[in-house]
């Protein structure tokens, strides 16, 4: 009876190994993975028309733990000085000209185009997200990952996962009734150093906006400790002085 | 005959295959931190205005004069600014150029918006000296807690402002808990001749202080300000997030011993002493369509009456007939005198709201905003609307197309106003 029981459990193991994988250890380790959990990093941000032209925008990130993350914009000179901070759910804009933060919502877009504030200041997606679902699909993992909370930007994600190198390929951005938002695509994995290898361009495209995409690309991403303070809305307009 | 036909392909097709190989790249190089800076933006902004020649505002201003009809205005402006940066050291400037031609003649005004040095030996510590803007509250169109700065145009509320020369200094702090965050800026203000004179009353040092929390997710201001120059004040404002797609904020402001000037409809000229109210509450809402909401009431505890108002203007109306009868202009002159700082005051009564909505790149057309703004004057019950086209399709480039309509009764606010609508066009330019 124990040998047919050992047996039957053996078989199931082998025939269906994606069980023994943890859907929430998985997206831990494809955080750990894009990025270290304190970093700062230089991006440009480029909204791409039908017709090819393009709006660019180069933005200095910086991130420590799993709810702080702010950048500010570099170029172009219109936007320079403009920062945004995401504490958690709160999300704030400071424009120069204003001259005081003002709180914004993670579903508006401060550069227009396809992405909006939380995929410019995107969180850990284990910090926002529970697994619902882990499956095989060919040479990836399909991740079906449900929001924590309302206050998040997506109700829920489809995620495909590269079986080796853990990373994802492919994300899915969908409401509660699981309508497509958008697509976001991760291309071109570059090393980095200290260890990181990453997609260096995350392009998306989205059916509210037939035709046009928005593209981010990374130059550089850096472990780094901030202070909590640099993640505070006195701080906002000196974010730039963090560079070196 | 091929070898054109292999030439026209190349010209056509050479351009694309370029585009398709560096299509994204982002060099090294833009990433490298330089220790200045310095840019600007330009502007040119012509302006026609349709003039009700029945109104108060209209006979103050244009009693000796006679426009004849609808007036034009051409306004240029410049802003320089700069930066300095060494170590824990920065040297900031923001110079502001104000060019107008219009029925007036030219004019042209040069400043410093600010100009200021800043130490920042920690992230948790900054001290500042110089020229520079505070812009405190939370309020869009109003910002009753804004003790030291200038008061903004609720028409055009994110127009940069000249500042004040003070010492100031941030102290910011951070937690782990429901108190994520506490600041604390205290401002020494001081007004002497040639320094901040316009700012109140002349050889008082001042002091200013807020005190910001986060606490439970929510953006807390305590703000006071008291020394010589006004009448001390104290301010609370707040902002929150209910939802992911809509904020709440506002304002308080306890005003001691305010001073409002008044005249009665014969030109006798009242002072009213006492302690002044003022607040603001409104909301941010979006969309699913990404239609952005703001909506604003403004109790302004300093502002005047109904009453008030049409006894400012029923004496201008007499100083006007006086004025035909005699040539004498000794009303009107009186009359502009009471205008500056006190009915001359951008929205100089007591009740208002603000409404703006504005639709973020509608039919899929990126950087393309239209917007609509009223204010109603609650009290009275007259208007504005301003619509508005808002495009930024050209990096550094910002066109904007926007019309107001002032509506309103005899002897409202807007009613009296000197012009019944108006169309300007901006286009400025960043570099």
């Amino acid at each position: 009876m124990y040998k047919v029981l050992i047996s039957s459990l053996v078989i199931l193991l082998l025939v269906l190994p994606v069980y023994a994988i943890d859907g929430t250890q998985l997206l831990e380790q494809v955080d750990k993975n894009l990025n270290p959990e304190s970093y700062e990093a230089y991006r440009k941000l480029i909204n791409v028309e039908p017709d090819g032209k393009r709006k660019e925008y180069t933005l200095f990130t910086i991130k420590k733990g799993t709810d702080k993350i702010a950048a500010i914009f570099l170029a172009p000179a219109s936007e320079k000085g403009r920062s945004i901070l995401r504490l958690g759910d709160n999300m704030w804009l400071y424009i120069p000209n204003v001259g005081k933060p003002i709180r914004i919502t993670s579903l508006q877009s401060v550069v227009g185009g396809v992405f909006n504030n939380a995929d410019i200041l995107n969180l850990d997606y284990v910090a926002e997200y529970n697994v619902e679902s882990l499956k095989e699909a060919g040479k990836e993992y399909l991740l079906s990952l449900k929001a924590k909370t309302r206050e998040v930007a997506y109700d829920r994600l489809k995620m495909w996962v590269d079986k080796n190198k853990l990373l994802p390929t492919k994300i899915e951005c969908l409401t509660e009734k699981f309508l497509l938002i958008k697509t976001l695509y991760f291309k071109d994995h570059k090393d980095f150093g200290g260890g990181l290898v990453r997609p260096s361009i995350i392009e998306t495209d989205s059916p509210l906006y037939k035709g046009y995409k928005s593209v981010i690309i990374y130059a550089r991403i850096k472990r780094r400790d901030f202070k909590d303070e640099s993640f505070t809305l006195t701080f906002m307009p000196h974010i730039e002085s963090l560079r070196r | 005959m091929k070898i054109l036909i292999v030439l026209l392909n190349l010209f056509i097709f050479l351009p694309a295959l370029a585009y398709g190989e560096d299509q994204y790249k982002f060099d090294l190089a833009e990433t490298e931190k330089k220790p200045y800076h310095f840019g600007g933006y330009a502007e040119f902004r012509p302006v026609a205005f349709w003039p009700n020649t029945n109104t108060a505002q209209y006979k103050l201003n244009y009693y000796k004069r006679d426009p004849g009809g609808n007036t034009e205005e051409y306004n240029g402006k410049l802003q320089l600014e700069g930066s300095y940066e060494k170590e824990a050291a920065r040297l900031y400037f923001k110079t502001n150029t104000d060019y107008k031609n219009s029925y007036f003649g030219e004019s042209e005004h040069s400043t410093f918006y600010e100009g200021y040095l800043s130490l920042k030996p920690s992230a948790s510590l900054k001290v500042d000296a110089g020229k520079r803007t505070f812009k405190w509250g939370k309020g869009y169109a109003w910002n009753p807690v804004a003790f030291i700065d200038r008061p903004k145009d609720p028409n055009d509320p994110e127009l940069a402002l000249e500042g004040y020369i003070v010492a100031t200094a941030d102290y910011v702090k951070s937690f782990d808990g429901p108190l994520k965050t506490i600041s604390f800026t205290p401002v020494l203000l001081p007004v002497y001749d040639h320094i901040n004179d316009s700012f109140g009353q002349n050889n008082y040092p001042n002091f200013a202080g807020k005190l910001y929390l986060l606490f439970y997710d929510t953006d807390i201001d305590l703000i006071v300000f008291t020394g010589g120059s006004k009448t001390t004040r104290y301010g609370l404002d707040f902002s929150r997030n209910i939802t992911t797609n809509l904020e709440v904020h506002g304002e308080f402001a306890y005003i001691r011993d305010y001073q409002k000037n008044f005249i009665d409809s014969n030109g006798n000229s009242y002072l009213n002493e006492y302690d002044a109210k003022s607040y603001l509450l409104g909301i941010r809402y979006l969309t699913a369509i990404n239609t952005t909401y703001i909506f604003e009431y403004y109790h302004n505890g300093t502002g005047y009456t109904e009453v008030e108002m049409k006894s400012y203007n029923s004496f201008i109306d007499k100083g006007y007939q006086s004025y035909l009868s005699t040539r004498n202009d000794s009303l009107l002159q009186k009359a502009a005198t009471l205008t500056e700082n006190n009915y001359g005051r951008v929205n100089p009564m007591s009740n208002y709201l603000y409404l703006r909505v504005s639709q973020q790149e509608p039919f899929d057309i990126l950087y393309f905003t239209p917007a609509i703004t009223g204010i109603w004057n609650v009290d009275d019950k007259s208007m504005t609307i301003s619509p508005e086209v808002l495009y930024t399709r050209f990096t550094n480039w910002e066109l904007r197309l926007k019309a107001m309509f002032l509506i309103g009764a005899k002897d409202s606010e807007f009613g009296e106003k000197q012009n019944d609508y108006r169309l300007e066009f901006r286009v400025g330019h960043y570099f």
